[in-house]
């Protein structure tokens, strides 16, 4: 789905913000990218939207490379949904907001598909189509983000610190809602995020950078589980992980739980045993 | 671009020099270009502008700036060529006053808009504000005002252009060429910059006032603005451009 070829990328010629980048992304995988502060993650799913070009190096999104796609092309296949949704959001209500980037995409003469999709996701996200999306809740803007980056159902998502400035319950609806969408309709999940619980719940697999560089590519707990390379990314792995790190010698089976009471549980079943 | 308004820091004469003597040599340099008619002074002026740049170690900004502006201007030539018919027809509609008035408008622009950058290159923003409470005793609320509406420049651009990124990925085809459909695209972006902008200056306001903003006096500063000689040159020079540009005729 997703083929990032010895991509490199310097920001006007200058420093390389990221340097040599290969990884492949199966169809419906959900992929976190870690790293520090300027290891180089938002350049990346940039260049994987194509709102940046490669400066050398081939980036392949469903076998077309993004530095030769139009953009409408491009919106198509990949979503994007930022950090800040007051960038994204640009209309006077929910209802026009969401059909705005179908216009985009579908075209101003499709009105019926437009109308048809936008009551589709006004039903799915329970908004009313009147709102102003400016009075909303910071959570309830970033639904409305999503619900216009979803509504041209693209192949891929790419979620920019989706979950930044937004409590725990709004954090959970918008990364329950990713996760159904990512099982049930197969679409293709890439997050940068800086909470390790966040990655650990709901990615299976990590890539980690580090200097525009990518350090490691693997399945989530195993990345989590490797201390040299958490120290090596300035990263901190999520409590779960860190306390059956240091009770690992005690309960060496334990270290592969997903929570505290799996953990607790599958201690004592060792210890009586 | 949205490093136009940025402070480089340096130790070239024109970065140790007083905010408000730099302020005036700029101030000057507007005034003699729209004192005098003469393109040969108009030119000087332009040199004088790239020299300063130079001077302020900042030559690279200059030129681009130069360089960014000289499509505007050649944009505002064409139309001055087109529209003003007084004089003698050279050919078309174009006639021999129309093209010396179109070339003084446009060096006249080129020669007010550089040095307006260039002193902020050369001149923290804070530092124009303090001086003018403490040298020109303006009051700090005015100087606050001024300063926030330099700094707040390069923050919408990055804003903007964060803006126009997130549209592009919904889709919207910023690259056409046609300037009406780019028009109409670049409209609804008006909102989130403003509500933006809003936000962003209700910010500052709670944050200077939790800051003790309204208890700032003239006195509050803890840097001094002297004048030194380098002042005095540059106000000498500032007299000779005025002075320059009301007697070459």
């Amino acid at each position: 789905m997703i083929r990032a070829e010895h991509v490199t990328y310097s920001y006007r010629g200058n420093v390389q913000t990221v340097r040599d980048l290969s990884f492949h992304i199966q169809k419906g995988e959900f992929v976190a990218i870690l790293g520090e502060n300027g290891a180089g993650k938002t350049t990346t799913v940039k260049l994987i939207d194509g709102l940046l070009c490669p400066t050398s190096g081939q980036m392949l999104v469903n076998g077309l490379d993004t530095a030769k796609t139009r953009v409408s092309e491009r919106a198509k296949q990949v979503g994007f949904l930022f950090q800040n949704p007051d960038r994204q959001i640009c209309q006077s209500t929910v209802r026009e907001e969401i059909a705005f980037g179908l216009r985009a995409v579908w075209g101003k003469k499709e009105t019926d598909k437009i109308e048809e999709r936008t009551d589709e996701l006004l039903r799915l996200f329970s908004f009313r189509g009147d709102e102003e999306p400016f009075s909303l809740s910071r959570g309830q803007r970033q639904q409305v983000a999503l619900a216009s980056t979803l509504a041209v159902k693209p192949a891929v998502l790419i979620l920019d610190e989706p979950t930044t400035g937004l409590d725990y319950r709004e954090c959970t609806r918008i990364m329950e809602f990713i996760r159904s969408l990512n099982e049930t309709e197969g679409t293709t999940v890439v997050m940068v995020c800086h909470d390790m619980e966040v990655v650990l719940d709901y990615a299976r697999r990590a890539l980690v950078m580090a200097g525009g560089q990518l350090l490691a590519d693997g399945p989530v707990h195993e990345i989590f589980r490797d201390a040299a390379l958490m120290e090596k990314a300035s990263l901190l792995p999520p409590q779960i992980i860190q306390i059956s790190g240091q009770l690992g010698g005690e309960f060496a089976s334990a270290d592969d739980a997903e929570t505290l009471s799996d953990m607790i549980a599958r201690a004592a079943e060792r210890r009586q045993a | 671009m949205t490093d136009l308004f940025q402070y480089v820091p340096g130790n070239t004469p024109l970065h140790r020099m007083n905010p408000i003597t730099k302020i005036l040599l700029t101030l000057s340099v507007c005034i003699a270009a729209f004192l005098t008619d003469n393109l040969f002074v108009l030119l000087f002026l332009l040199v004088f502008d790239l020299m300063i740049g130079v001077v302020a170690g900042a030559a690279r900004k200059a030129f681009s700036i130069f360089r960014g502006l000289f499509k505007v201007s050649l944009f505002l030539f064409v139309l001055q060529a087109l529209f003003v018919r007084r004089g003698n027809r050279l050919f078309w509609i174009i006639t021999d006053e129309g093209l010396l008035t179109a070339a003084s408008v446009v060096l006249r622009l080129l020669v007010v808009c550089l040095p307006l950058a260039l002193v902020l290159t050369v001149t923290q923003v804070s530092d124009i504000a303090n001086a003018m409470v403490q040298v020109l005793h303006v009051p700090y609320a005015y100087a606050f005002t001024l300063t926030t509406a330099i700094r707040f420049i390069p923050q919408f651009m990055e804003e903007m252009s964060g803006i126009m990124e997130a549209q592009t990925a919904r889709g919207v085809e910023f690259d056409s060429q046609n300037f009406f459909k780019k028009l109409g695209m670049l409209l609804p972006l008006c909102a989130p910059l403003l509500i933006s902008s809003v936000r962003r200056t209700g910010a500052t306001a709670t944050a200077a006032e939790v800051r003790g903003f309204d208890l700032r006096t003239r006195e509050s500063g803890y840097k001094r603005y002297g004048f030194g000689l380098v002042d005095l040159a540059a106000l000498l020079i500032s007299a000779a451009l005025i002075t320059g540009a009301v007697l070459i005729p």
